[in-house]
């Protein structure tokens, strides 16, 4: 696999929101039965074993090209050197020759929508305020790829099968950054 | 069989399911006492082995390295083997599997099966964020990717390509509701739901309904199972493990292909049939994995109980009810049972047992049965399980 062209600095893993105070008994808060109270901040309420998330900074990963790319507005994904295979998600070795050489390619950003329904409670932390929302599996227009992802910018009620949609990037609040589709501007 | 000892099932019992004011180490107690509590000739230094069968406890108990503190819960001290099984939804079905295995090898003599979950918690959003973490989180999950979506994705093209409708769903959770009324263990136990009701309650992932869908549920389920020379100490009337199946066919959603079709079922439970040397005629009752209403109409056609796209009008005719050529999902199913993930593999043998031994209540009894069939999918339906039981050796 080839080296990421530059290195992506933007991303931090999330870390504590605390603060460095220290926790001090107060001997007037304790009365008989009672044990002592926290004194020190609730720490972040999504933590990184609740963050769905993807870790981009190639500290933690070997497919930080993707999101290099990304960021830079293209889709990429792995392709096989040996047997041409195309992979979703990027791979570091190929799931059909268990090879390592594999080359970034483009994707094309635009597809139409297989099949769709769409979240309307239930949601998992970090997404309950997006409820309702659409998602479906879309076949990439020129690609041998079906993949799912969140169909934003539109109700339910106005998706059909074969619709058109097209890539969406956006910025995590933490600096990563990550994609969605939504229905197609006209051509 | 494949040429290992034959293998046999002799004691079940489970928890009440539902949203329990019990906590997952009360919810083992209470499967163990049902389970293990009053077998003929049983002590507890009998069981050599012990499988646990809990999809997530980390995430939703808080709690790993959960196979020991079951042991200690239950009074087994194992000697053979011990260990935790997880396979999301499976997990309880591969517990049995595991117990089978290590039987059939000759590594066991008397395995003891516990399947636990305890899934209502004061943070629901925690808990369905653990359901969308049973998919590929960082590409299916991160996009909002949990069961309802994807098996409503499944119904559309199944009714768009079959022809598969509305009320032939809810026909299929009728149906299992009715079971679950003459089964105290169940969730829904003593709630009825009508066709025209079920198809006027919110939808939850469109076109399934909350109806369509099984429940959050609390729940623990324990199964013993022997070698075939001490079967007789602890029952006379042994169930026996005829054949079993397995298929994994993907796990990222780009791999789930047309939706309408789960291939790796057909080759699960071709498998399932082979290693039993039998055919879908030959089962009398099945326990399959309705975790949503679609999801059972798909079963039938991809086990073989009817042919491919007709799995809607075979509810329909009744063929899947009492009276039917299968008898399907008589416990109520995880439609009417809810479904503790880990537990729920197990309730269905437990299910299955009693059904065989003729000791369920006259309004589910399968008379006369012979042979059945146990079904568990788990995660979007990427890996099938089967068993196949038999009242004949
Ligand atoms: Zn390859």
């Amino acid at each position: 696999m080839s080296t990421p062209s530059e290195a992506n600095t933007a991303t931090t893993t999330p870390g504590p929101a605390a603060s460095g105070s220290t926790t001090r008994p107060s001997s007037e808060a304790q009365s008989a039965d009672r044990p002592p109270r926290r004194t020190d901040p609730v720490p972040n309420p999504l933590p990184y074993l609740l963050d769905f998330y993807p870790q981009e900074d190639p500290k933690f990963t070997r497919i930080a090209p993707f999101f290099v790319a990304l960021r830079k507005g293209s889709f990429t994904t792995t392709r096989c050197d040996e047997d041409g295979s195309l992979h979703w998600p990027p791979r570091v070795a190929c799931p059909k020759c268990r090879g390592e050489k594999l080359s970034w390619v483009e994707l094309p950003k635009r597809g139409t929508v297989y099949a769709f329904s769409a979240v309307l409670g239930g949601a998992p932390l970090g997404m309950e305020e997006d409820v309702p929302f659409v998602v479906g599996l879309i076949d990439l227009q020129g690609a041998e790829l079906r993949l799912f992802s969140r169909i934003a910018h539109t109700k339910h009620e106005d998706c059909r099968i074969g619709m058109e949609v097209e890539l969406e990037t956006f910025d995590l609040p933490d600096g990563r950054v990550f994609f969605r589709f939504r229905p197609s501007a006209p051509r | 069989m494949s040429g290992g000892r034959r293998v046999a099932v002799v004691a079940g019992g489970l928890s009440n399911f539902g949203v329990r004011s019990a906590t997952w180490s009360e919810l083992v107690q209470e499967a163990g006492h049902s389970a293990f509590g009053a077998i003929r000739n049983f002590s507890p230094q009998d069981v050599d082995s012990l499988f646990v069968g809990a999809a997530q406890p980390e995430r939703l108990a808080f709690q790993s390295h959960v196979a020991p503190m079951a042991a200690e819960l239950l009074g087994f001290e194992p000697s053979k083997i011990i260990q935790r099984t997880e396979l999301a939804c499976a997990s309880g079905q591969s517990a049995i599997r595991s117990a089978y295995a290590a039987i059939s090898a000759g590594l066991s003599d008397v395995a003891a099966v516990l399947g636990v979950e305890k899934m209502n918690l004061p943070s629901m959003a925690e808990a369905n964020t653990s359901m969308a973490d049973v998919l590929d989180r960082s590409w299916d999950g991160v996009h909002g990717a949990t069961a309802p979506p994807f098996f409503a994705m499944c119904a559309q093209r199944h009714m768009l390509e079959y022809g598969t409708t509305a009320e032939q769903m809810a026909m299929v959770s009728e149906k299992n509701h009715r079971f679950a009324n003459s089964n105290p263990t169940a969730q829904f136990y003593s709630k009825t739901f009508s066709r025209e009701k079920l198809l006027k309650l919110p939808m939850v992932a469109p076109p399934l309904r909350l109806g369509d869908c099984s429940s959050m549920t609390d729940g623990a389920a324990g199964l013993l199972l022997v070698s075939e020379e001490l079967a007789r100490k602890y029952t006379d009337t042994p169930v026996w493990v005829r054949g079993t199946g397995q298929h994994s066919h993907f796990h990222n959603l780009s791999g789930a292909g047309s939706l309408s079709s789960w291939p790796g079922l057909r080759a699960a439970a071709q498998e399932a049939f082979r290693s039993a040397r039998m055919e879908p005629k030959d089962i009398d009752l099945a326990e399959v994995h309705d975790c949503f209403t679609i999801s059972e109409i798909l079963e039938y056609e991809e086990i073989g109980f009817c042919p491919k796209g007709k799995g809607g009008q075979f509810v329909a005719d009744g063929r899947s009810d009492l009276g039917g050529e299968v008898v399907v999902n008589p416990r109520g199913g995880l439609l009417g049972c809810g479904h503790p993930l880990g537990a729920t593999g197990v309730a269905q043998a437990v299910e299955v047992l009693q059904q065989l031994q003729a000791t369920v209540p006259a309004a589910r009894a399968v008379k006369g049965a012979e042979r059945a069939l146990v079904h568990n999918l788990s995660g979007s339906a990427n890996v099938h399980s089967l068993m196949i039981y038999a009242r004949e050796n």
